[in-house]
C-alpha cells in the first residue's frame, strides 16, 4: 500500500462496545443474491451511511436490521441481544421509511403519539412527550393538521419525530432526503445532524448520494452488488479507497490500469514504480486535485506526458482534461489562479507523488 | 379557488342522477300520500298508507331490516377478509381472486339461488355428503327454506358488491403505512384496528350499504329458498302488480328507505367511532 491510511478512529478489534453487530448476514431471492454474506459493526452514537448505487442491496440490508426482511444467513445483534428472529414491533429500532408511511387518517399529533399509545402510556405522559417531540421537530404549529396537508419536508419531520419519540437504540432511515428538492435537502441535512446531536442516538441511513453520505455521516459503508466494499470514516474512504468501485463512486478519480509483478507496477500508460502486493492486474487511483502540471525540469514520483484537450474554468478551480497514451484521459484540477493557463493542444507533463496515489487490485 | 365555470362539467352526470334517481323518488314520495279507492287514484293527500304500513306491515318490515342487517354485516366481514387476503396476504393471487369474485356476478342471480337450492336441499349436496360421511342419519330438512338459506344465498349474491369497494380502499393503503405501524410496535390486531379498518372506512360503509339495499329490496330469494318466509319486497312488488295499490307500495318503499338510511347511518357512526384515534 502506497498511501498512508489516515488514522482510523477505531478498529474491529476493540468492538466489545459495538451496539449493532451484523454477522454473516446475507439475503437471497431465489437465485439472486440481494445481499452477499457480510459483517458490520455499528457503535453507539454513530451516524452511519450505507452508500451505494441503486439496486445494490441497501434497502434490503436496512430492512434486515429493522426486522422487515429475515436474512437468509447470519445474525443481527443489538446491544448484546440476538434479535434475528424478532419482528420489527419488538425490536429496539425504528425506521423512517422512504415514502414516510405516515397515517393519513391521523393528525400530526396523533401520528407522533402512535407508538406511545400502543405502549399504553398514560395520557399525561403521552401528551408531554408528544409536545416535546413536536417542539424539537419544530412541528408545534402543525400539530393538529392532517399529515396530508403538509409539505414534503414537514412530512419528513413528522416521520422522524414519530420514530424518535420511542427513543430507539438504532434509528434507520431509507433515502431520507431523496424525495426532497435540492434546497430543502440541505435544510434537512442540517436538521438531521442537529437531531442526531440533540437525541444522542445511533443513526443508520441509506443513500445513493455520496455528497449526502460525506456531509452527514461519521462512518460510511460503501456497498456494491450486495457487498460492503469498504467501511470507515469519510476521510479514509476518500483518501484510501479499497477498491476501484469505491474510488469511482466517491469523488472524482483518475483510474490507470496496470500490472504488478514482483512488487513492481507497470501502468499501461507508461510509468512504472515499486508497490508491494500480489501479482496481477491493478488499478492506480489518483484524485484530480493530486495531479500537477510539471514545469520544465521538474520531477515527480509518477510522470506522464500528454496533450491538453479541454480547459474549463469552474470558479474555484480549473478543470483540465489531458489526453495520454492509449486514448486515455486524465482529469486535473488546477488552482484557478494558475498562470499561465494551459491551452488546448499544448503538450504537458503530468506528475504526482506516490503518497497521493492508491493502488487497488484489478 | 376553482373556477366557477368548472361546475358545468358535472352538469351531465347531475342531470342523469336527477332523471334516474331524484325524479322517481320524488314521484314515489308524492304518490305515497295519495290513495287508491275502487281502482281509482285519488290525489287527496292522506296519511292512510303510512298508518296501514305501521299497523299491518311492521313485523315484516322489522324482519326484513334484521335479515338485511345480518346479511350486510356478515357479507361486509367476509368481503373485508377476502379483500385483506387479496391486498396483504396473497398479493400475487390478487388478480385471480378478484376475477373469481367478479365472474360470479356474470353467473346471474337465479343461477346462484338454484345453486344454493342444490346445495341445501333435502337431497342436496350438503345433506348427501353428511349422510355419506355418517355424520347424520336423516337429511337436515331445515337447511333449505329457512332464514339462514336466504342469508347465505344473498351473501353469495352480494359478496362482489362488498369486496369491490373494500378492496378499492385497501389499495389506497401504502405498504409503508402498515410497516410503519409494525415498526412503532403494533401487532396484528392493532394494525388491523388502528390502521387498516380506519383507512377503509368509506369502503366498509359502501359495502354495508350496497348489501343492505340489495337484501332490503329483494323479493325473489325469499320466494325460492325462504319457504314461507316473507320479506317486505314480497309485499311491495304485488302492490305494483296484482294488488294495484301503487300508493301503498310507494309508502312501504319510503318507510323501508328511511329504515335503510337510519341503519346505514348507525353503521357509519359505529365504524367512525371504531376508527377514532
Ligand atoms: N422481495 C424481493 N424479491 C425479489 N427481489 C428483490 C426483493 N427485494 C429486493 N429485491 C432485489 O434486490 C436488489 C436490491 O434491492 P434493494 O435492497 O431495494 O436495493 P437498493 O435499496 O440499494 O436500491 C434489487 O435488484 C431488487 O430487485
Ligand atoms: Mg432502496
Amino acid at each position: 500500500m502506497t498511501l498512508q491510511t489516515p488514522p482510523e478512529t477505531r478498529s474491529k478489534q476493540d468492538s466489545p462496545a459495538a451496539l449493532l453487530k451484523l454477522r454473516g448476514i446475507s439475503k437471497r431471492y431465489g437465485d439472486f443474491a440481494a445481499v452477499e454474506p457480510l459483517d458490520l459493526d455499528i457503535f453507539p452514537r454513530d451516524f452511519v451511511a450505507v452508500l451505494g448505487p441503486s439496486g445494490c442491496g441497501k434497502t434490503t440490508l436496512l430492512r434486515i436490521i429493522g426486522g422487515f426482511v429475515s436474512p437468509t444467513t447470519g445474525t443481527v445483534e443489538i446491544d448484546g441481544r440476538d434479535v434475528t428472529k424478532i419482528g420489527p414491533e419488538k425490536r429496539p429500532t425504528n425506521t423512517v421509511f422512504q415514502g414516510y408511511g405516515l397515517f393519513p387518517h391521523m393528525t400530526v399529533r396523533q401520528n407522533v403519539g402512535y407508538g406511545l399509545r400502543l405502549q399504553k402510556k398514560t395520557r399525561a405522559e403521552i401528551d408531554d412527550r408528544v409536545a416535546e417531540a413536536l417542539r424539537q421537530s419544530r412541528l408545534t404549529e402543525f400539530a393538529d393538521r392532517s399529515v396530508a396537508a403538509l409539505s414534503g419536508g414537514q412530512q419528513q419531520r413528522v416521520a422522524l419525530a414519530r420514530a424518535l419519540i420511542l427513543r430507539p437504540k438504532v434509528l434507520l432511515l431509507d433515502e431520507p432526503l431523496a424525495a426532497l428538492d435540492l434546497k430543502l435537502r440541505h435544510t434537512m441535512q442540517d436538521e438531521l445532524r442537529r437531531l442526531h446531536q440533540e437525541f444522542g442516538g445511533t443513526f443508520v441511513f441509506v443513500t445513493h448520494d455520496q455528497g449526502e453520505a460525506l456531509s452527514l455521516a461519521n462512518r460510511i459503508a460503501v456497498m456494491n452488488a450486495g457487498r460492503i466494499e469498504q467501511e470507515g470514516n469519510a476521510e479514509s474512504i476518500y483518501a484510501a479507497p479499497a477498491t476501484r468501485f469505491v474510488a469511482t463512486f466517491i469523488g472524482d478519480a483518475n483510474l490507470l490500469q496496470g500490472e504488478r509483478h514482483g512488487g513492481q507496477v507497470k501502468l499501461e500508460a507508461g510509468p512504472a514504480f515499486a508497490d508491494a502486493g500480489p501479482d496481477g492486474a491493478i488499478t492506480a487511483v489518483v484524485r484530480p486535485k493530486a495531479v500537477k502540471l510539471l514545469a520544465a525540469g521538474e520531477g515527480a514520483d509518477v510522470q506522464i506526458a500528454g496533450m491538453v484537450e479541454d480547459v474549463v474554468y469552474l470558479g474555484d478551480h480549473i478543470k483540465c482534461s489531458v489526453k495520454i497514451m492509449g486514448e486515455q484521459q486524465i482529469i486535473v484540477h488546477l488552482d484557478a489562479a494558475i498562470a499561465p493557463r494551459p491551452v488546448v493542444g499544448e503538450q504537458v507533463n503530468l506528475g504526482w507523488p506516490l503518497l497521493q496515489q492508491r493502488v487497488v487490485v484489478a | 379557488m376553482e373556477s366557477r365555470s368548472n361546475y358545468w362539467l358535472v352538469a351531465p352526470s347531475a342531470l342523469i342522477f336527477c332523471a334516474l334517481f331524484i325524479a322517481p323518488m320524488a314521484f314515489f314520495a308524492v304518490l305515497s300520500f295519495w290513495q287508491v279507492e275502487y281502482f281509482e287514484l285519488s290525489t287527496e293527500p292522506t296519511l292512510a298508507n303510512y298508518r296501514d304500513v305501521f299497523a299491518n306491515y311492521w313485523r315484516v318490515m322489522g324482519f326484513t331490516v334484521v335479515v338485511a342487517t345480518a346479511t350486510a354485516l356478515l357479507t361486509t366481514a367476509l368481503g373485508f377478509v377476502f379483500s385483506f387476503l387479496a391486498r396483504f396476504r396473497a398479493v400475487e393471487w390478487a388478480q385471480a381472486l378478484l376475477f373469481i369474485v367478479l365472474i360470479t356476478l356474470f353467473g346471474g342471480y337465479l343461477m346462484k339461488i338454484y345453486a344454493w337450492k342444490t346445495i341445501l336441499g333435502n337431497e342436496g349436496v350438503l345433506n348427501s355428503a353428511l349422510l355419506a360421511l355418517g355424520v347424520i342419519s336423516s337429511p337436515i330438512t331445515s337447511l333449505l327454506y329457512s332464514p339462514q338459506a336466504v342469508v347465505v344465498t344473498l351473501m353469495h349474491f352480494s359478496l362482489p358488491f362488498a369486496v369491490l369497494p373494500i378492496y378499492a380502499s385497501m389499495r389506497g393503503i401504502a405498504d409503508s403505512e402498515v410497516e410503519a405501524a409494525r415498526d412503532l410496535g403494533a401487532g396484528r390486531w392493532p394494525i388491523l384496528s388502528t390502521v387498516i379498518v380506519p383507512r377503509c372506512q368509506s369502503g366498509i360503509v359502501a359495502a354495508f350499504s350496497f348489501v343492505f339495499l340489495i337484501v332490503g329490496g329483494d323479493y325473489v330469494t325469499p320466494l325460492l329458498v325462504g319457504g314461507k318466509l316473507t320479506m317486505i319486497g314480497n309485499l311491495i312488488a304485488p302492490q305494483f302488480g296484482a294488488q294495484f295499490n301503487w300508493p301503498l307500495g310507494a309508502a312501504m318503499s319510503i318507510v323501508m328507505l328511511a329504515a335503510a338510511v337510519i341503519v346505514i347511518y348507525l353503521f357509519r357512526l359505529l365504524v367512525a367511532l371504531w376508527s377514532r384515534q
